[in-house]
């Protein structure tokens, strides 16, 4: 193998490894991570069952275990390089010869084992308390589940690589979009197609956000049988979505970089 | 070995960098040159904001200079930062960089992963380190239970885990313990003895660069003053320094500057015992007798006086005209 490449797989394992074990050696933060998504999807299982709308039961348990992963990309994604360039870090990153695109996957991938125990929480969970009904394809279920993750931590990538530009204005940024991107993903509700509430312009514009998309293709999958055949359009568009945020965050992230050493911004740390 | 068949390691050649505030443009490096060879430890000596950080961080391709070249193992650090990531490292005395929930082991494992380094390579690495640095029996403690002692111990071992050609440290050993800046030290001599390693150390503490430094650039203002062993720029000074205790206060000493062969002076005021200590940087001997003859006449009371061996810090006196305290206020203002 070439050196390159062991060096880029060297170090996105080991960027993945650093942030699980963050995690796991830290357990009040599990805790965290479960306890939102957790109460969020039992709350809103028990007003859909209680109002008679049993079919979208289900879809609050696939948002419990969706906006984990968002809320995973945001928090601890999109700023992370922030809180990184704060205490040295990013330095570290910079003035080693590890790929940025090595640390940003491996980033991912931590996050996504990091989420794991939450999502599973919660969808165990909704089935022992719900057992809502299901009419899966497990093929195009875990295909869009893949792609949808890939999407959106592609989307995380490119957060984390925009945030370098931002001060102490990352945490408001989160803040910010945390709920609209819920609620126009429609993480527990359709918020494109027929049943969605918005209006088309609105659709149009929740359809850009990968999320909204993997939403939508999850439920067709998951409760109303759909197979490959009928959700491709959501699977090309995640995989368009996923390549091109991916190749923009490296840009980005190299530009930034670029301006950070013309402008000396790189090394502005919390002393 | 001559000093000028050993390797070239860093060459600076008219560094200029500029950086736009908001009010004016500020200079922070004017036109540095230097040099620096296989197996140095160089020291950048300094007040606050004399551009050591600056230097630095172009050096290690965290910032681009505005003009001039600096070259690293030949490398330029401007066009070519890839190739000169592979050969160096860098610590800095104020950075916290270390996962907290993660061992001290663990983080160095992280670093060594970051140039590629095969995990038992980085584990023969991490104990060696550990060893050279006191730090065998915190490895498996967790990064934010260490003291700030370990953590900077553990900083320095990152510092050298890719076994580095060159080492840019910034004020390694800033608000440690005596103890931690002693090992730190010598550990930093031995990698420089015994592994030919080049050590670039910018700091504004006097004794580290008397203690370890083979050669010494002085900078103030973006400009390197002057370059030599520390034991050449002392002796370059001639005569011992005069140290006064004069009283009453507040004293006026405004009469040495107009003394023929006063080169600077600093002064420090002692409020219990009522007096200011004026540490005067002379020519030479007839130079003494008209400093002291000149606090008489200017009504003040000579409490005592004495000689004191010559310092890093008379040596920028006699540059500068002010001490190190001084000019750190004047750059504030």
């Amino acid at each position: 193998m070439k050196l390159e490449s062991r060096l880029w797989l060297r170090a996105l394992y080991a960027r993945m490894w650093v942030r699980v074990m963050s995690v796991f050696n830290e357990p009040l933060w599990i805790a965290v991570n479960i306890g939102f998504p957790f109460f969020s999807s039992v709350g809103l299982g028990l007003l859909y069952a209680s109002t008679g709308l049993r079919s979208f039961v289900g879809f609050a348990i696939l948002g419990g275990i969706m906006i984990s992963f968002w809320g995973n990309v945001l928090w601890s994604m999109a700023s992370q390089f922030y809180w990184d360039k704060q205490v040295g870090l990013f330095e570290v990153y910079l003035t080693s010869p590890a790929p940025m695109t090595a640390i940003l996957v491996g980033m991912s991938l931590g996050g996504v084992v990091n989420t794991v125990p939450s999502a599973v929480l919660v969808a165990v969970a909704g089935w022992l308390f719900f057992a809502p009904p299901l009419s899966p394809s497990w093929l195009a279920v875990g295909l869009t589940f893949a792609l949808t993750l890939a999407s959106l931590y592609a989307m995380g990538m490119m957060l984390s690589s925009l945030y370098l530009a931002y001060g102490r204005e990352a945490e408001s940024i989160n803040e910010a979009l945390h709920e609209p991107v819920s609620l126009l993903s429609g993480v527990y509700f359709p918020s494109i197609g027929n049943f969605s509430p918005f209006p088309f312009s609105v659709q149009v514009f929740a359809s850009l956000i990968p999320l909204t998309i993997g939403m939508d293709a999850l439920r067709r999958a998951l409760f109303f049988s759909q197979g490959l055949s009928s959700i491709y359009l959501h699977l090309i568009a995640l995989s368009v979505m996923g390549g091109a945020l991916l190749l923009l965050a490296s840009k980005t992230m190299k530009l930034l970089e670029q301006k950070g050493r013309r402008e000396g911004t790189i090394s502005v740390r919390l002393r | 070995m001559l000093s000028h068949e050993l390797e070239l390691r860093v060459e600076v050649q008219n560094l200029r960098r500029e950086f736009d505030s908001k009010e004016k443009k500020v200079v922070a490096l004017n036109g540095v040159s230097l040099k620096v060879r296989e197996g140095e430890i160089f020291g950048v000596l300094g007040p606050n904001g004399a551009g050591k950080t600056t230097l630095i961080r172009i050096l290690s391709t965290l910032l681009l200079p505005t003009s001039g070249v600096a070259r690293v193992m030949g490398f330029d650090v401007a066009s070519e930062p890839e190739k000169v990531r592979a050969v160096i490292n860098m610590a800095s005395g104020s950075e916290r960089a270390g996962y907290d929930y993660i061992s001290a082991r663990g983080n160095l494992w992280f670093f060594s992963q970051l140039y590629g380094l095969p995990s038992e390579v980085a584990k023969a690495r991490i104990k060696r380190l550990s060893q050279l640095l006191g730090l065998d029996d915190y490895l498996d403690r967790k990064f934010y239970m260490l003291s700030t002692g370990y953590r900077q111990r553990v900083t320095i071992a990152r510092a050298f885990i890719n076994d580095p050609k060159i080492v840019f440290l910034d004020e390694p050993t800033i608000g440690l313990d005596v103890m931690t800046a002693m090992s730190i030290r010598e550990f930093l001599i031995k990698e420089a003895k015994e592994n030919g390693r080049t050590i670039f150390l910018a700091t504004h503490n006097m004794a580290e660069v008397d203690a370890i430094c083979n050669r010494v650039a002085i900078i103030d203002r973006g400009r390197i003053l002057t370059s030599d062993t520390p034991t050449n720029l002392k002796r370059s000074l001639g005569a011992p320094a005069l140290v006064m205790e004069v009283s009453p206060l507040p004293v006026n000493l405004a009469f040495l500057n107009a003394v023929e062969g006063v080169k600077g002076f600093t002064t420090s005021v002692d409020e219990e015992r009522g007096l200011a200590r004026v540490q005067v940087v002379v020519e030479s001997e007839e130079c003494v007798t008209r400093a002291l003859a000149g606090v008489a006449a200017s009504g003040m009371r000579l409490v005592s006086s004495w000689r004191q061996q010559t310092t890093l810090e008379e040596v920028f006196v006699s540059l500068v005209g002010r001490g190190f305290v001084e000019r750190e206020h004047e750059v504030g203002e």
